[in-house]
């Protein structure tokens, strides 16, 4: 082994200037993540906003639903005329995927917030795509089935001689209709919060 | 010890102030050694060339390291890539048998009085004619879509072509699970009736339309399920590593 000798010369009297550069060494800040935590924490809280929206809507829709009974104000000496939700299958999967759907989101709230607090974990994120995705689908299959029914509460269908309802029961349809929309208006958010998770899981 | 025995030779040297040889000094460039008090010390860079050698092995080393680890990120991307364009292909399969299907799913009853024949049709349904309009804009889209898939398994790196992909495969399912599930209420109709508005289940008459546009329904639920394994692939290979 040789030793290789330098000889350094270190001026006792050190200028201001040379006291002054040492300590900046270790200044330099990692820019990047601090950034990009910052605007993947914003776009969390919106997708925590969206999801409160997104309960409102679909309990509204499932209770609209639930709550849709109507009794016509005549009889006849065998039957009165009733109207509700339980009288047609469709409606009854309406309710309960409605229910499920309201159920799913609320327990989904605390994932959000775990996505506000660590902004940059992608595990989180991706569970809630993932289960964002099937619900959007499920909720989608629920309004759409419904909405089916619906149309043909309001407008029949002459070639099968199915003799549209709404006429009689005027309250029924009505709120049925509203029901429909509600659930509409939550799968709009479903997909702004799929869109919102995928972009927040890029990288950069 | 050589090193200690220096040192003090040195500051014994400038703390008497003695002129000092020209030999020692060769290194330093100032020459005024009278204006400024300056200590010298002798650092003893004791490190050999074997050893200078090998760190910059190490250095290449990580280099390569890094380059090694974003080809394995980039291959299982790939790999999700490939699964992505395969699942494209098939789901194409599904939507077009779907819609061709309700499309001419026609059935003609061989008796008829004599004002009417007894037809039935997807264009007697409004919610039909939906389905067959929104399935194919479903199928043509998938094929609108198969470039971008190629560019993810030609740059797999790339997340753009996957965020495209991921939102409008999202709009795409959509749309497909609202015909499918607004069709499936009129085929349960179809078949079951519903003796509470008075609606009669029309399958006991038109055997064949109910058999086929149960059919389409199927296939376009099946083309719904491949919908969600694409999504879920976009999403994971847009995960960070």
């Amino acid at each position: 082994m040789k030793n290789e000798s330098t000889i350094i010369d270190v001026p006792a009297e050190s200028s201001s200037a040379m006291k002054g550069k040492a300590p900046l060494i270790g200044v330099a800040k990692d820019h990047t993540t601090s950034g990009s935590g910052g605007y993947k924490r914003g776009l969390s809280i919106f997708d925590f906003l969206l999801r409160l929206a997104a309960i409102v809507a679909a309990s509204v829709a499932a209770g609209t639903m639930f709550t849709s009974d109507e009794t016509l104000p005549f009889f006849t000496q065998f039957l009165q005329f009733q109207a509700g939700y339980d009288d047609i299958p469709t409606f009854q999967f309406f309710v309960i995927a409605m229910s499920i759907v309201s159920g799913y989101l609320v327990l989904s709230l605390p994932i959000s917030v775990v996505t506000i607090v660590r902004p940059l974990a992608t595990a989180p994120r991706l569970l809630l795509l993932v289960l964002d995705t099937a619900a959007l689908a499920f909720n989608m299959a629920a309004a759409s089935s419904a909405a089916a029914i619906s149309y043909l509460a309001h407008n029949g269908n002459q070639n099968t001689n199915w003799l549209p309802i709404c006429q009689q029961f005027g309250d029924f349809c009505l709120k049925s209709s509203g029901a429909v929309v509600s659930s509409f208006v939550a799968v709009v958010f479903f997909t702004i919060l799929v869109v919102l998770s995928g972009v927040a899981l890029k990288r950069h | 010890m050589p090193t200690s025995l220096q040192v003090t030779f040195l500051l014994t040297l400038i703390v008497s102030s003695k002129p000092i040889e020209c030999g020692i000094v060769r290194n330093n460039n100032s020459s005024s050694w009278k204006k400024l008090a300056k200590e010298s010390t002798t650092i003893d860079v004791g490190e050999s060339s074997t050893m200078t050698k090998s760190r910059s092995h190490v250095v290449a080393d990580d280099k390569k390291k890094s380059f090694v680890s974003a080809t394995t990120r980039g291959g299982y991307k790939r790999g999700l890539a490939i699964f992505d364009f395969l699942l494209r292909l098939a789901a194409i399969v599904t939507t077009i048998t779907a819609s061709s299907v309700m499309y001419t799913a026609e059935e003609t009853l061989p008796f008829f009085t004599q004002f009417l024949q007894f037809q039935a049709g997807y264009d007697d349904f409004a919610t039909f004619q939906f389905f067959v309009i929104a399935i194919a804009i479903v199928a043509s889209y998938l094929v609108l879509s198969l470039p971008f898939s190629i560019v993810t398994i030609v740059r797999p790196l790339s997340t753009l072509p996957r965020l495209i992909l991921l939102i409008s495969d999202t709009v795409v399912v959509t749309l497909t699970t609202s015909a499918t599930a607004a069709t499936t209420a009129i085929v349960y109709l179809a078949h079951n009736g519903n003796p509470n508005a008075n609606w009669l289940p029309i399958c006991q008459q038109f055997g064949d339309f109910c058999q086929a546009t149960s059919s389409a329904v199927v296939a376009a639920s099946i083309g719904i399920v491949f919908f969600i394994l694409l999504i879920i692939i976009s999403a994971i290979a847009l995960k960070r590593h």
